[in-house]
């Protein structure tokens, strides 16, 4: 039950973080400019 | 079930590596911390999972990255030449079966570590791989933290933190020490995170994590944690405006938790002033004096698992009774094939007065270089990340260089992936720096993230 509840967390963060990864131009170049702070969709 | 639920996560996390190289490194460090094959029965068991994200990560990197500026850190030689020189004490090894045997995964945390500062390119890099290395143990302090409330922790060695075979941060004492050294890395994530940027929901996420990092040390009853938590919260000291303050709430929380903490944690802490009536510590007493002996007699070390030949006769001494009437009573005991219980000593008799070198060479140039960055960035508003992230990195590293002092944990990869991403942010501000030495007319930057 803990064991299950504490996957979940940590993969779910994973995975958002990942998804949102995804998409952010700056991951590989910073010479482009990076994304408004607040027009990423689903923040 | 739990088996489908890590094939498709891994299967989604291999294919977004597919549009951004970058996340198959991450793969790589999720899997290696994780271990999701050994939470599974059966799926993941038969494939090899670490070395495919391995392949696609350097494969990655080669096809599809930019590498120009790119620049070895005398660090990432200090890692190869360890490389090597470990790779010498494996071939004339006491024990070679079993030197082989650590050599397998010594070698890819190495080479890994060595590898790692060529992909981080971008700060966002440095922040993801961060990210994924939290994240990842979290999902191992998560458990302990939530299995010390509900039982009021096990003990040490019974805490159940899922996977019973005590290796890599699993093992409790090593798990302590690591979920200690991360607290200070979980609090910069409140202030300078972009990928989840701090709102209160981040906030109270990073708090409950810390607090689940400082209940492990409980949960496992390790005396090498509670250690750790003192270090942690003198060095968060150095950065504190309010140092009056953060004192006194110290104080506070300390004085609330002790009414709190379970009475078998209590006994083993009391157990720091005693150590000559307990075992474990006589035990490591003796065996860091046995490597002693050895390494003046192989200076060059005995390879890997080289602990094993050791036969070593200690006394444990128990005092009884109060100040002026007291007895000691004294018992021989007689061990052989000790673990280390050091990474100073493990180095020593593995790897000799070479290696010993090698590594603590590799770890106070860390330590200095995150020095020399923390003073360097101080002042620098545009990116005013940079010196609390050299110094989480740097309070990190030191927190986890006292735990080693009791714990064989001199190659644990975790820790080597936090030299790689020091090493990173290092060469990723100097190719800054170069940048912007060598084109003074452009345009600022854009500003890459606000505090």
């Amino acid at each position: 039950m803990i064991d299950n509840f504490a996957l979940a967390i940590s993969h779910g963060l994973i995975a958002l973080a990942v998804w949102r990864l995804l998409r952010r131009p700056d991951l590989d170049r910073e010479d482009v400019p990076p994304p408004p702070r607040k027009g990423r969709p689903r923040a | 079930m739990r088996d489908l639920f890590f094939v498709a996560f891994l299967g989604a996390f291999f294919a977004a590596g597919f549009r951004r190289p970058f996340l198959f490194v991450l793969a790589y460090v999720y899997i290696d911390i994780v271990s999701p094959q050994r939470l599974t029965y059966y799926l993941l068991n038969a494939i090899p999972i670490s070395l495919i994200a391995v392949v696609l990560s350097v494969g990655g990197w080669a096809l599809a990255d930019d590498k120009s500026g790119t620049r070895i850190a005398p660090r990432q030689v200090l890692i190869v030449l360890l490389l090597a020189y470990c790779y010498a004490t494996t071939i004339n090894a006491d024990f070679p079966v079993e030197a082989l045997d650590k050599w397998g995964w010594v070698w890819k945390a190495l080479a890994f570590a060595a590898f790692l500062p060529f992909t981080l390119r971008t700060k966002l890099r440095i922040e993801a791989l961060l990210l994924v290395m939290v994240a990842s143990a979290s999902s191992i302090i998560i458990v302990g933290g939530a299995k010390t409330i509900a039982s009021g922790g096990g003990g040490y060695g019974t805490l159940n933190l899922m996977v019973s075979n005590n290796s890599g941060l699993y093992e409790g004492s090593t798990i302590s020490t690591v979920a200690v050294a991360i607290i200070p890395l979980i609090l910069w994530f409140t202030r300078h995170g972009t990928i989840f940027p701090p709102d209160w929901k981040v906030k109270g996420f990073c708090y409950a994590l810390v607090f689940s990092c400082l209940l492990i040390p409980v949960g496992t009853s390790t005396r090498t944690g509670l250690l750790c938590i003192g270090l942690v919260a003198l060095l968060m000291l150095r950065d504190t405006k309010r140092k009056l303050l953060y004192l006194g709430l110290l104080g506070a929380a300390g004085v609330l938790a002790v009414p709190l903490l379970p009475t078998s944690f209590l006994e083993r802490m009391g157990t720091i002033k005693t150590y000559k009536g307990d075992e474990s510590a006589s035990t490591r007493l003796a065996v860091w004096g046995w490597t002693w002996e050895y390494a003046k007699e192989h200076p060059l070390g005995g390879g890997f698992e080289m602990y094993r030949q050791n036969k070593i006769r200690y006394d444990t001494e128990k005092v009884e009774g109060d100040v002026g009437n007291s007895t000691v009573d004294r018992k021989l005991t007689v061990d052989q094939a000790r673990a280390f219980h050091s990474a100073y000593f493990e180095m020593l008799g593995e790897q000799g007065f070479p290696g010993l070198a090698i590594w603590i060479l590799i770890n106070l140039t860390g330590i200095i270089r995150m020095e020399v960055l923390r003073h360097r960035y101080r002042k620098d508003t545009e990116q005013a990340w940079v010196t609390p992230l050299a110094s989480a990195l740097q309070s990190a590293h030191i927190v986890y260089l006292l735990g080693a002092a009791f714990i064989a944990i001199a190659f644990q990869p975790f820790v080597y992936m936090l030299i790689g991403a020091q090493i990173g942010l290092d060469t990723y501000l100097a190719r800054k720096r170069r940048a912007t030495v060598w084109r003074p007319i452009r345009t600022p930057r854009p500003e890459a993230v606000a505090a």
